[in-house]
Parts: C-alpha cells; structure tokens; sequence
C-alpha cells in the first residue's frame, strides 16, 4: 500500500495526474463483485437454513428463518440414502486414488526426468495428449470395455471350472475397477507436474547417490521423496476434491447401492423424492459440507495449487 | 565395459519397472477406449457379447452419416458451442476483471474476495445442479418471491380500478379496465374475457366487492414464469448462467496469482510515462498474461465440453431434449432406452475432436496474437 502511495506521487510530477480508481469507480467495483460475492453465498446460507425446516414450512416460508427448527430432515435423509455408507465409499474412492495417483506420478516423473531412455520422447508426449482430452467424452467406450473384458474373463474362468455360474467382476461394479479408473483418468496431469517439478532437482544430488552405489528405487525412496514434498502436496490438494465430488465416471462404473460414492448416491436420492425439499434440502448439506470444511483447512494451499493454472475439471 | 553393460541393463529395468504400471493403466483408461471408440463407432456391433458372441463387423461410416442427419446432434452442438462461448467469453473476461480490481487494490479485502468466489468450484457439481434447478423451478424461491410482489402490485392496480370506474355500477368500463390490467393472464383464465369476464364480476353481489376484489387477484394476478428449465428458447439461459457461476473464482485465482508475479517494475514505469489505468491493463497486464489466458482458455473448453454432471442434475437433458450437450446426448444413445452403442461411439469420437479442434485454435491464437512473456 505505501509502495503504491509513493507510486502515485511520482506518478503526479509525471506529464499526465493519475487517477487510480475514482470514488466512482471504485464503487461500481464493490457493487459488481459485490453482487456477484452475494450471489455465491446466498444460495448456500438458504439452502443450508431451508434443510431444517420441514417440507410444509418451507412451502409457506420460504425465504424467512425456520420457525422450528428441526434435526428430522437429516435424520430421515441419512438413513433413506444410507449416507454412512456413501461417505465411506467416497473417502475410500479419494483417499485411495489420491494415494495411487500422487505415488504414481512421482515414480513415473522420477523415471521421465532423470533416467535416460529413448522411450521417455514418445510415452510421456502420449500423456500430454492424455491432459487435453476429457476422459468423460469417453465413458461410452470406457462402459463397454470394463464390461466386456468382465464378461470375457469370467466366461473363461467358467470355462475353466475355477469360478460359478455368477456374474465375475473385476472392473465393473467393483472398488478395485472404482479406483484404477480414478487413477488413470488423473496421471497424465499428474505425471506431468511431477515431471517438470523433479527436473529441477539438481542432478548432481542423484549423481552423488550413485557414485555412493545406490540403484534409482533406493534414490527415489530417499531422496526423490523427501524433496518432492511440495509438489506431492499439490497434487493431492487438487485431486481430493475432484475425486469426491466426481460423478460420470462412477455413474457408469457403479449400479449396486453399497458401492455408490457421495454424489452419485445424492443424485439418485433426489431423483427418488422430487418434491420432498426438507430431505433433499438436508441431502445436499451432507454433500457439500466435507469439502467446504476441506476448503477452510486447506484454503491457502489450494488457492496457491490452482493458481498453478494445472487444475483440470 | 560388462560393468556398464550390466548397469545399463539395470538402469532399463528400473526405468520400465517406473514406468510400465502408469502407462498400462493409462492405455486402459484412455487409450484403449479411444481404439474401441474408433472402431466401434465404424461398425454395427449391436450390445451383447463383444467377442465370441452374435457377430458384428464394420460398417463403414454409416454412423456418421446417421449423426449428421439426426437434428438431436447439431442441437446438442448448439448448446455446446453457447457453454463454450459463455465459459471463455464470460468466465475468463469476468475472472480477469475481479482479478485486476484486486490486483489494483481497487478494492480491498483481498483474501475475502478469493475465499468466497472460489467456493461453487469446491461443491460437488450434482449439488449445485440440483440445488440450482430447485431455486429456478416453478415452486422455487424466486418464483415464490416474484409472485408476492405481482400479487400486491396487481391487487393495488385492482382497487385503483374499481375506485375509478365506479366499481359494479358500470360493469362493461370495469370489465374494460380489468381485461386491460391483466393482459398476460386473461386468456387463459376466460375463453372470451370481454363476456366471460363480465357475467364473472356480476355473479358478485354489489356489496361484496372486498371479495370479488380477493379472487379476481388470486385469479388473474400474473405469475412469475419461472418455468425457466422448461421453455425452449430460455432453458440454456439458467445453465448458463450457473456455469459461469461455478468457475469465475477459478479464473479469478489463476489470474490474480499470474498478475502477482509481474514485475512491479514495469507497471511503475508506465505510471510515471503517465499510462492510464485502462492502458495499464491493456499494454502491460493483459500482454504478460497472455500465455495464462491462452491456457486457461484450454482448460475452459475442455471443461464445458465435458459439463455432463451440471446438465444431467438441472435439466436431465429436457424438456425434450432442448438443453442436450453432446456428452449427455452420448449418454442418452448409450444407456437410456435401447442401446446404441455405434452411434453414441460416434459421438464420443466427434467431441474428442471438437475439443481437439478448439485447442487448436486456441493454439494458433496464442501464437498469433500472444505477447512475450
């Protein structure tokens, strides 16, 4: 603020005066982003008092407080939706995959950075393709495939005699298939963050470790990690809440009630109950109340990992 | 020389053993769908069992041609291109705007403005379409809220009314009046107002005018048509609009963060040469972002091509297929009725190459247009 004070008195022995920011100006600025800051939390503060009313009070009094308030929209939603189960799932889907992809994306980033192959040119190009394509374009395609390669390895088993005549899954409709897709579909940003960051790591310090006899795992494990902290912890900032609030892909992928995440299981929630807003009201608290409290632990990290322009929705 | 022989074989062992499990799960997620989208968006394979089952071949580009001529697809392109046009033609502008003004310190508060405005790009996107969708319906608050105040306005216009003319003792300048105040809901109330309407009000005994006055507003008192979701040539406005809801905060970080790396220097200079705000933002500012914007412009696209979730939630596609995208037209070909897998791989394929195409472009602007950095 000084600095730019003393900006402005040079600025004035300049050719022309400087008006930087009339009051005029400065009050259509307030009221613009003013509007636009009102716009963003009214909703949520009325949808988050509308969740204790009932659905009758909210039909006379919409707008208003609740007049008695009451804890029974929750209850009722939570055990209707079974939303214990679905914040299991979705913490184990994030976690998970956020494990997978971070670790992942370093030992790969690791291998394109500072080993040498003839093969680095053309994988890691493929991965960069991998960013600008949006991997819900493809759940079509991605459907058929974890269905078909199901069907064609349980037929074989069958074959076999080593399983039943029941449905074999491995990809669809399971956990496992839940979190390799989630893990693919985030590598080629995360490979390519994890690329650039650790090529500017010295590599004089590898060079060192070598000569001192240690193989590139044991330089990963305990050199690369340690000093791949920031860009691991971006990473991870990113990925948690794309991955607990993502919905085509787990759309697809998942049809069993037990194995929903969060979103998908609000989504059919509500379809189920359209005009019973208490509960749906209540509903959509739960949903986006564990990532608004990530938002206010995280919030300094995440604005600084979006910033990073890397962000990919 | 076995020595190195033996430590380059190592090193291409441990060099695979890094890179093989990401690049196998990679050709499973992206790669091999795209192979299998190619091929089966060229073919009649009809469901069922893709190997080993009731046979299907390729077709040739039948699918395609099927695409071109179904208008489903160029509407659902249609409403592509406007999510596209308000996500870099609004999301990005506004961003760039609310980041300068900060940037600027022509307001202040900084942290309160990011902390809020990045909020709707942390909420699950099937919340904020349901929530959305609640507030635009016809039994959502603005309609609640709108329809208030219509019914005052028009209960005011109604005694105001009946004041001048007299009330029933000149019931054709009354009828009159009223079918003149109420224009947007008398036809639907009365068949032929000027008759219906009249044999309506003298139904009414003289001294009951307080009610009459009562029902002709709840009858005739416009109502807020907030049926936004549901009428053609508007239902793309509330998607719209919620979009750029959701990701101006993004934009606003990614600029503001960009802006906060310029070297003050240069902004100092031009101030004393006597450089006004606007040519600040325009000379200094927006040239040294350019290759922020272009890239954000890349990842604007990619997103509201793939904006699935947010129309799935609001409008399901309807009513009657008028806010379909070409992902939840996709979906619709694929998993909604009979399945037909060919033609929603098709499209897979064609918005693959949309969006390749408006990166492209995106590309090309970049460098024709960039600054330096």
């Amino acid at each position: 603020m000084n600095q730019q004070q003393g900006v402005q008195m040079r600025g004035k022995r300049g050719k022309k005066p400087i008006r930087p920011g009339t009051i005029l100006g400065k009050a259509v600025a307030y009221l613009v982003m003013g509007i636009f800051a009102f716009m963003t939390i009214y909703p949520l503060v009325w949808l988050f008092f509308s969740s204790f009313k009932t659905t009758t009070e909210f039909r006379t009094n919409m707008m208003g407080l609740p007049i008695d308030w009451t804890l029974e929209n929750y209850r009722s939603a939570w055990k209707i939706g079974e939303f214990d189960k679905l914040i299991g799932n979705s913490v184990l889907y994030t976690l998970g995959s956020t494990v997978g992809i971070t670790f992942l994306s370093l030992l790969t980033g690791f291998a394109f950075a500072k080993i040498k192959s003839k093969a680095t040119g053309p994988i890691y190009g493929s991965f960069i393709i991998g960013i600008l394509l949006t991997i819900q374009s493809l759940m079509v395609p991605l459907f058929l495939e974890v269905t078909s390669i199901d069907r064609g390895i349980g037929d074989f088993l069958r074959s076999l005699g080593l399983v039943g005549s029941g449905e074999f899954r491995l990809f669809h409709n399971t956990r496992f298939g839940v979190l390799i897709i989630y893990i693919g579909s985030a590598l080629p940003v995360g490979i390519y963050m994890c690329t650039e960051y650790i090529r500017g790591i010295p590599s004089a310090i590898i060079e060192a470790a070598q000569i001192d006899g240690a193989g590139y795992f044991r330089i990963f494990r305990s050199i690369i990690v340690g000093m791949s902290k920031p860009i691991a912890m971006t990473l991870s900032i990113l990925n948690i809440p794309s991955l607990w609030n993502e919905f085509a892909l787990i759309n697809i992928l998942v049809s069993e009630t037990n194995l929903k995440s969060l979103p998908l299981g609000i989504y059919k929630f509500s379809g189920g109950l359209s005009s019973d807003y208490g509960k749906q009201f209540a509903a959509l608290v739960i949903g986006m109340l564990p990532m608004l409290l990530f938002y206010i632990a995280f919030r300094k990290q995440i604005t600084a990992g979006v910033s990073m322009g890397a962000l990919k929705e | 020389m076995n020595g190195t022989a033996t430590k380059a074989a190592k090193d291409r062992r441990a060099y695979w053993a890094m890179v093989l499990p990401s690049f196998l799960i990679y050709l499973f997620v992206f790669g091999f769908p795209i192979v299998l989208a190619i091929v089966l968006s060229l073919s009649n394979y009809g469901g069922g069992k893709m190997f080993g089952g009731t046979s299907w071949g390729i077709t040739g580009f039948r699918q395609y041609q099927r695409l071109f001529a179904d208008p489903y697809f160029w509407n659902a392109l249609k409403n592509n291109i406007y999510i596209v046009l308000v996500s870099v033609l609004g999301q990005l502008p506004l961003g760039f705007i609310f980041a300068y003004l900060i940037y600027r310190k022509t307001v202040k508060f900084e942290e309160f403005w990011q902390g809020v405005l990045y909020v709707p790009a942390m909420i699950s996107t099937i919340v904020v379409g349901i929530l959305w969708s609640i507030i635009f319906s016809p039994y959502g608050p603005i309609a609640d809220t709108a329809n208030h105040y219509y019914a005052s306005a028009y209960s005011a216009k109604i005694s105001g009314i009946f004041q001048t003319t007299g009330g029933l003792s000149d019931p054709d300048e009354l009828t009159d009046q009223i079918i003149k105040a109420s224009p947007s809901t008398i036809n639907t109330v009365f068949s032929d107002p000027s008759v219906d309407l009249k044999d309506f009000l003298l139904s009414y005994e003289p001294g009951d005018t307080a009610t009459l006055q009562k029902d002709l507003v709840n009858l005739l008192a416009p109502r807020w048509n907030a049926d936004f979701l549901s009428k053609n040539n508007v239902a793309m406005i509330p998607i719209c609009f919620v979009t750029l809801w959701m990701w101006v905060g993004t934009y606003l970080l990614i600029f503001l963060a960009n802006m906060q790396k310029i070297d003050r220097g240069i902004i100092e200079a031009a101030q004393i040469d006597g450089a006004s705000e606007m040519q600040i933002m325009g000379r200094v500012v927006l040239p040294s972002l350019s290759k922020v914007i272009a890239n954000s412009a890349i990842l604007c696209i990619s997103g509201s091509l793939s904006g699935f979730a947010l129309i799935l939630a609001m409008t399901g596609g309807g009513p009657a297929r008028v806010t379909q995208v070409l992902s939840i037209y996709m979906y619709d070909k694929a998993f909604m009725g009979a399945p037909d897998y060919p033609l929603a791989n098709a499209i897979a394929i064609m918005i693959v190459l949309f969006s390749l195409a408006l990166v492209g472009i995106m590309f090309a602007l970049e460098r024709r247009f960039g600054g330096k950095e």
